[in-house]
């Protein structure tokens, strides 16, 4: 039985160098990667010793059997994804281990400054390419990186969104590199998604292991709706008193229509789908079982292309006719607004210290990894010179498809993505492949605890007079061996994430 | 001495028909004269066969619409649309170029000045050349700009040959330049290309011609381009007709192509075939 | 509510109560055949038969020999079969997923386990020897589910949207029961000691609808043609009967439209007029013509459907 674990009461410690860690006893640990649970010399770091020894109590069959149960409960509860196969559509769950993820509140500090200093940046950066373009003017910017982007939207200018605010809700992709310090490699700013993840990880922790939620103050991460939806609230249409906010979702077969669903529900919102909206006399109305009800703010889950086949792509069956028209003319507000997609571009990415600096005057908080653009002659040479040493990422993609990571390439494979970037050279930027830190993950394949690389989503909130981030965030595992890219879609798993309260 | 206005009437008629029902659709025109100092007063009378309700609104880029969405089946419907308006007396000719030619072309490559019209500058899918189509046609700066373009007029005019059928909506450059043949959208498009590709902010117009003046075109909407000349403003040339817009060029917008101009979309969910005309009749009265 | 997710709602209760009574007679007829007092009734072609008339794909060839795994496997786990349990319980799930947000976390894991459990059902366990286990299970897991709609959704307008969904579906199921026991009842009559009216297939039919011991209390008496019809269609107590479920109908269409004005073109104006049509009849009316009475009670129950899907969710 397990039961013992949940009440060992914390003050019956029991010295680490006495018991034997039945959990990490084959745990490996590979010296020249960043480990978030020991620190170089071997020592278990202090925020994970109590954790480190609460679960080392146990045998890796408890721990087993715990995290089996945990993840039927996923099943259970429909938190899936599908996955095609030749005769039939399998539903799998989301990878996720019981073994979490600490993050001291000194450290957290800093990602959350440095997420709402990014977030704040990009929403002025996209303001000021909306109307006055200086940035481009004081040649901070090359203008082809926005001339030459399929995300500009041209029906944004002049367009000023209720509250100034363009990236309500931004995700921000930070990784640690084996220096110890955090480094953004993503801004995402057109639908990030996971949030719904982070919230149901902790429920599956505190439901399997409660007991040692009493030995640290973690703060909560089931706030995030709320926060959520105040927000939405406040960017209402001039002129309306209480709002009516709706999610609007792709469908049931999208990816992340849990997480969309997940958001309507805990805000208590209509989850709506294009076809349950239609616009009169440019205003934005629901069809419901008594009529229609006018809607006036749309937490939209659609890509810009998609949602409003009369503005856009005319074969849309997603989107709302007329929903463009009617958003312009001020009567509806939607988070986020058209065109914040152009600064989601990875090219963009690479100007971020320099677009801090520019709107802030500031120095960035969160590092950015160095960017070499293949669109710039020199910089093109240097990356066709050294692929074996590069990640290279297609500027426009979201969930890691299409990148390649030189190390690991076969010759013939690097001609084919030298020859793929030689086409279209603007499409690429490369990096330096940073080594993404190593957290403890349950494998199971081999029933034991293993190093693997971790990156971490956080999720900011950006209203008029209000920022907020979620307190926790997605870390997300590579779980192949020594595999660098953690999406969900490229086969990574997750953890909970505690951000400790001191 | 002033003239003064003329009085035009356009006549805009558009027919469906499906083989199957239809329950659901959406329409929406971009068909009403654009009013600016040359065209106003223009009063709208829009109607349609099935008397489903017309919606004005304005779309992503300024343009009033007219929009409808029948509330019941049909397997027909036409719609109807005439607009009244007044039209000033164009004179395309009357402005001064200054002397001193450097002066509008140092503006062209002036950084702002690129910022600034960098919507008019950029490639569009249908206005795309590539690297060597691209020197079709180079500018002699030894000639005011507005004298390039003029003589870009003439040359695309005699390039392309007018003819329909050949090319259809969303026929891309490379195939016109193969053909040599083409309708005023294509005409237009090649300008926009090579106008661009020489530093000229232009913008594709979709509009009426006034068919009584005798010029090419055919019963539906008119296309040509506005360039931006430094020291001028934005000068309008129909390379369909080898002349400058003028009086008998009613506008109704502008764009990058004529993706932005598309003077009706529908988005209609419906099985079968249908089939589809549309006429436009322009009338004046001095 | 958005008339849509509504529409979703109303047909997850119709193809959750249709499961359960697709299973149910299937369960009883081919159980209650193995030992039944006449040869028709124990014949097994009899029942595979009577179960395919039920589910509405009648075998016309009277001659033709029918595989009994086949039969249960069409019926059952089919998925190319669209009247087939693990069809019901597909689309059942398939609704709920649609209207996710508005259902609690409870109501839905308890259908997506539901449907787990039938995806998953080993087809050969089934046709040989599951049949028992697999319909008793689908019948108790839509007890539950009928648990969680009554237990853990707040009885607003989804919940009367379901109800309504249950209610329909489960009047028109017992309907067709009734239609195909009837027609068991005129097929096997003629033996010795087997006139129509003290038919065994009116007990079978009252099992099928989980109505026996009911009935037997209120009765006392065997079962006949008019006590067990008279109990199934006109009883207001018996929670099975098409009364009852007229009236819970009544009940939920009222949450959703409180509105007290004269309308005839309102659901519930139609449901009020077929109550009240079945509400003050005779029993012996019926027995006169019991086919025509059927089939005029399955056009009123479409009716209602039809009515209520342009009232609510054809905005």
């Amino acid at each position: 039985m397990f039961i013992g674990f949940y009440h060992v009461p914390f003050n019956k410690r029991i010295s680490m160098t006495n018991i034997e860690n039945q959990i990490f006893s084959s745990y490996q640990r590979n010296p020249d990667l960043f480990d978030e649970i020991y620190d170089k010399n071997g020592k278990i770091k202090e925020v994970y010793q109590k954790l480190f020894n609460l679960y080392g109590e146990h045998s890796i069959n408890d721990y087993v059997s715990l995290n089996n149960k945990a993840k039927s409960s996923f099943f259970n509860q429909g938190i899936t994804f599908q996955v095609y196969g030749e005769n039939n559509v399998q539903e799998k769950i989301f990878p996720f281990d019981l073994f979490p993820r600490i993050i001291d509140q000194e450290e957290w500090d800093i990602i959350e400054r440095g997420s709402i200093q990014r977030s704040k940046a990009l929403n002025l950066f996209l303001w000021d390419i909306y109307h006055d373009k200086k940035i481009l003017k004081d040649k901070v910017v090359p203008i082809d990186l926005i001339t030459s982007s399929a995300n500009y939207l041209d029906q944004m200018n002049g367009v000023n969104p209720p509250g100034g605010i363009y990236n309500h809700i931004s995700g921000t992709d930070v990784i640690k590199h084996k220096d110890g310090k955090y480094y953004v490699l993503e801004d995402n700013i057109r639908c990030p998604s996971g949030v719904s993840y982070v919230i149901c990880n902790r429920t599956a922790l505190k439901k399997a292991l409660f007991g040692v939620f009493n030995h640290y103050q973690t703060h909560t991460v089931t706030n995030y709706a709320e926060n959520l939806l105040e927000l939405l609230e406040s960017v209402k249409p001039k002129g309306v008193d209480v709002p009516t906010v709706v999610v609007i979702t792709p469908g049931m077969y999208n990816s992340a229509f849990y997480e969309h669903s997940y958001l309507a529900k805990t805000m208590g919102v209509e989850l709506v789908e294009g076809r349950d909206l239609f616009v009169e006399n440019d205003f934005v109305y629901m069809k419901t079982i008594k009529g229609p009800e006018k809607v006036d703010v749309i937490y939209r889950r659609v890509d810009d292309q998609f949602i409003d086949p009369l503005e856009f792509n005319p074969d849309s069956v997603l989107g709302v006719p007329g929903l463009f028209a009617a958003y312009k003319k001020g009567n509806v507000t939607l988070a986020n607004a058209p065109g914040t997609g152009v600064a989601d571009d990875k090219a963009v990415y690479t100007y971020m210290p320099q677009i801090i600096k520019y709107y802030l005057n500031e120095e960035p908080i969160l590092n950015n990894v160095h960017t070499y653009h293949c669109g710039r002659p020199d910089e093109l040479k240097y990356v066709l010179e050294h692929i074996h040493e590069l990640v290279i990422k297609p500027v426009d993609e979201a969930g890691g498809y299409g990148i390649s990571i030189g190390n690991i390439l076969t010759k013939a494979e690097i001609e084919k993505v030298k020859a793929e970037i030689k086409e279209s050279p603007r499409k690429y930027v490369a990096q330096p492949i940073m080594s993404l830190s190593v957290h403890p993950t349950y494998i199971d394949d081999t029933e034991s605890f293993e190093q693997r690389h971790v990156d971490l989503r956080t999720f900011t909130v950006l209203g008029k007079d209000k920022e907020f981030v979620l307190k926790g965030g997605l870390t997300r595992v590579a779980l192949k061996r020594g595999n660098l890219i953690v999406n969900s879609s490229q086969g990574g798993g997750s953890k909970d994430t505690w951000v400790l309260k001191k | 001495m002033k003239t003064m206005p003329r009085d035009f009437e356009v006549t805009y008629k558009a027919e469906n028909i499906y083989d199957d029902w239809v329950h659901d659709a959406h329409w929406q025109f971009l068909i009403i004269p654009f009013e600016n100092e040359s065209q106003h007063e223009v009063q709208i009378e829009f109607s349609n066969s099935l008397y489903a309700n017309t919606e004005f609104s304005i779309n992503g880029f300024g343009f009033k619409t007219l929009r409808v969405h029948p509330k019941k089946k049909f397997k027909q419907i036409s719609f109807e649309a005439k607009f009244k308006f007044k039209k000033e007396e164009i004179d395309p000719y009357d402005f001064n170029i200054n002397s001193d030619l450097s002066v509008e072309y140092n503006e062209l490559e002036h950084f702002d000045f690129k910022i600034t019209h960098e919507r008019f500058l950029k490639q569009t899918i249908y206005t795309k050349l590539n690297s060597i189509q691209d020197l079709l046609y180079k500018f002699d700066t030894t000639v005011s700009i507005f004298q390039n373009l003029e003589n870009l007029n003439h040359w695309i005019y005699k390039f392309i040959q007018f003819k329909t059928g050949v090319t259809k909506v969303g026929t891309l450059l490379k195939d016109l330049l193969l053909n040599k043949q083409g309708v005023c959208q294509d005409f237009a498009h090649l300008f926009c290309a090579l106008a661009r590709t020489n530093g000229i902010p232009t913008r594709y117009v979709s509009g009426y011609l006034n068919q009584n003046s005798g010029y090419m075109g055919d019963s539906q909407m008119h296309a040509w381009v506005e360039c931006y000349i430094p020291g001028i403003g934005w000068k309008g040339f129909d390379p369909t007709n080898n002349i400058l817009a003028n009086t008998n060029h009613i506008k109704v917008c502008h764009g990058k192509d004529y993706n932005d101009c598309s003077p009706l979309k529908g988005i209609i969910h419906t099985g079968g075939q249908n089939k589809t005309t549309h006429t436009v009749m322009v009338q004046s009265q001095q | 509510m958005l008339a849509r997710v509504a529409n979703n709602l109303f047909w997850m209760g119709r193809y959750i109560e249709r499961s359960e009574h697709v299973a149910r007679y299937l369960n009883v007829n081919y159980f209650s055949s193995l030992d039944a007092p006449n040869l028709k009734s124990q014949d097994r072609q009899f029942v595979l038969r009577s179960m395919l008339f039920m589910v509405g794909d009648p075998e016309e060839d009277a001659d033709k020999f029918l595989k009994e795994e086949d039969v249960l496997y069409k019926i059952g786990l089919d998925p190319t079969y669209g009247a087939s349990i693990i069809n019901n319980i597909k689309f059942a799930r398939e609704n709920a997923n649609s209207a996710r947000d508005l259902i609690s976390t409870e109501l839905y894991e308890a259908i997506n386990k539901f449907y787990h459990f039938v995806i998953n059902y080993n087809k050969d366990v089934f046709v040989k020897n599951g049949l028992h286990d697999f319909t008793t299970h689908v019948a108790e897991m839509t007890d539950i589910l009928r648990g969680k709609i009554r237990g853990t959704l707040l009885h607003d307008a989804t919940y009367a949207v379901i109800s309504m969904g249950i209610n329909i579906e489960r009047a028109t199921q017992i309907t067709r029961m009734i239609n195909a026991k009837f027609n068991d009842a005129l097929l096997s009559q003629g033996e010795e000691n087997d006139r129509f009216s003290k038919s065994f297939e009116w007990t079978t039919l009252l099992k099928c609808a989980e109505s026996y011991d009911m009935m037997r209390r209120y009765y006392k008496k065997t079962p006949t043609s008019i006590s067990t019809l008279e109990f199934l269609i006109l009883n207001p107590n018996c929670p099975r009967s098409v009364m009852n479920s007229l009236n819970q109908v009544n009940q939920h269409v009222r949450m959703l439209n409180p509105e007290k004005r004269y309308n005839k073109d309102s659901t519930a104006f139609l449901i009020g007029r077929v109550r009240s049509e079945y509400e003050f009849k005779y029993i012996e009316e019926i027995d006169k013509d019991i086919k025509s009475f059927i089939e005029n009670i399955l056009k009123s129950l479409v009716d209602i459907s039809d009515k209520v899907d342009e009232e609510f969710f054809n905005y």
